[in-house]
């Protein structure tokens, strides 16, 4: 498992086999019920039990913003943050040749379709600034112009950090994201 | 210091240790393993330098490697370069004028990383490009026409911007080694050579130097060659197709220079090396010569003793003294190296 080590997997292990019969089926079952039930939003691609996931269904959101994410995983960060009230769109990877991923394997042609279909007023780029991230930036972004504004969000300098520990390369990659003050 | 044993006690391993130290990377390997030593988990490197300063690097067969100062854990491994600074010279450094012009990328890039911290990560992002770039053309077919020239430009974009940054740095740091290199090479003819050095870009840079400028020349020239590198699949612009071009009284020394011409300019080259880090940094670098004095004449040899002088500390590699000139023994400290089975 991801992010799950000889020794941690260990750990869990022996602790499972400690925990009483009646808990570790409720677990099982919950494991087999999330595997069953848990799909894909037909709207954003998010995880969802439903058809819709709640964020599409919630009228509440701003109907006119999309954010882009890669992963599920990056919509929740997002989420974290009570900041963004629009919608998400999770295209499900990023654009890497050497891995053997095409756009046509990203959810990227439903993307356009939506922005085209919806009266969409802005879509945000959330992906990783690496070359796979922004490939997939550039690409998107250039075949959203013709239908709506297209930003992406800032890299630079994590707040709370001091500028004197920054490495070089965030350090110029925020020199360069640098803007008027206002 | 003169190191002296036989083949395989591991006195390039010693000069290694000194460049991995000060700059991170071997010029032998790239990958961990290959500098762990054969049937071990782990390698360690240390080093004592002035006022007492300890600096180690801690390398895993299984991939990933820690950095010490003082025996404290580095969170930044990059913190470890600066204590120690080297320049390298190997008997395939001599090839550096008639060998491929790979040879020549490398030689110019290991000098610009000493003195440009972000080149690196350039360098890393555009072998990416590169590869990412390659690939794709191998997968086409699968997209439509227009969406794959969407691609191919978010591709030219990204590559426009990053070889803009190469080349300028590349050029820059040629700039700054002209001038130091061929008044060495004027010393070490006895002023009968004059040293030109002209930098060959892959891609064309018109006009004065503009980040904006050149980056738009290079997206239109990626463009043009796209048709072309559709047949072929290999990009023909960018600093990966760059070279660098050594003129001795303004004939091409690739082509028509001599032997011995060609290593009096490649000893030039490491000597305006060797002061231009000092000149940036305030200190002189660890000279490492690996087996290569040996393979210098004894006139070329007193040179660069001459040259060397007292100034820098140098770590020489050697199989055997009889090859060296009277004055190197003398002045220098011997240590003899045996194999410990």
């Amino acid at each position: 498992m991801p992010g799950i080590g000889p020794r941690t997997a260990q750990r869990l292990a022996l602790h499972l086999l400690r925990q009483p019969e009646e808990k570790i089926r409720l677990f099982s079952e919950a494991l087999v019920n999330a595997k069953s039930q848990v799909g894909q939003c037909k709207t954003c691609f998010h995880l969802t039990a439903g058809e819709q996931c709640e964020i599409c269904l919630n009228k509440q959101r701003n109907q006119e913003l999309i954010c882009v994410v890669s992963e599920s995983r990056d919509l929740l960060a997002l989420e974290r943050t009570r900041e963004y009230k629009g919608l998400y769109h999770v295209i499900g990877g990023l654009i890497s040749p050497m891995d053997g991923i095409g756009p046509e394997m990203l959810e990227i042609s439903s993307l356009i379709k939506r922005v085209d279909k919806e009266n969409i007023k802005e879509v945000i780029l959330a992906l990783t600034p690496s070359i796979e991230g922004d490939t997939t930036s550039l690409y998107v972004g250039r075949l959203l112009k013709p239908f709506t504004k297209v930003t992406r969000i800032a890299y630079g300098l994590p707040v709370g950090s001091e500028l004197e520990y920054a490495d070089e390369v965030t350090l110029s990659r925020a020199l360069e994201g640098r803007r008027d003050l206002d | 210091m003169i190191i002296i044993g036989q083949n395989g006690v591991g006195k390039s391993n010693l000069l290694e240790s000194v460049e991995l130290l000060s700059s991170l990377r071997s010029h032998r390997s790239n990958r961990n393993q290959d500098l762990i030593y054969w049937n071990q988990d782990q390698a360690c490197v240390s080093a004592m330098i002035e006022d007492d300063q300890k600096v180690s690097l801690e390398l895993n067969r299984k991939g990933g490697r820690k950095a010490y100062k003082n025996e404290k854990l580095l969170t930044r491994q990059i913190d470890l370069i600066g204590p120690i600074r080297s320049v390298g010279f190997s008997a395939l450094d001599l090839e550096l004028i008639r060998g491929e012009p790979a040879l020549r990328r490398h030689w110019l890039d290991r000098i610009v990383q000493q003195l440009e911290p972000i080149y690196s990560d350039l360098i890393g992002r555009f072998s990416r490009l590169l590869r990412q770039r390659s690939q794709l053309w191998r997968n086409l077919s699968i997209q439509s026409n227009k969406d794959q020239n969407t691609l191919l430009d978010s591709y030219d974009m990204q590559m426009a911007l990053v070889s803009t940054r190469i080349h300028r740095r590349r050029r820059r740091i040629l700039d700054r080694l002209l001038p130091l290199a061929s008044s060495w090479q004027e010393h070490l003819s006895n002023s009968k050579e004059n040293l030109n050095i002209k930098y060959l870009p892959g891609s064309k840079l018109e006009g004065e130097e503009s980040e904006r400028l050149w980056r738009e020349n290079i997206e239109r020239q990626l463009l043009e060659m796209r048709s072309e590198e559709e047949i072929t699949g290999n990009c023909r612009v960018g600093p990966h197709r760059d070279d660098v071009k050594f003129l001795v009284n303004g004939v091409d020394a690739r082509r028509f220079g001599s032997a011995g011409q060609q290593r009096t300019i490649v000893l030039a080259l490491k000597l305006a090396e060797l002061e231009l880090i000092k000149t940036v940094y305030g200190k002189s670098p660890i000279l490492l010569l690996d087996d290569v004095l040996a393979e210098l004449d004894p006139k070329r040899q007193l040179l660069l003793l001459d040259a060397v002088g007292e100034k820098h500390q140098c770590l020489i590699s050697a199989t055997h003294l009889e090859s060296f000139e009277g004055e190197w023994v003398q002045n220098s400290q011997l240590m003899q190296l045996d194999s410990f089975s």
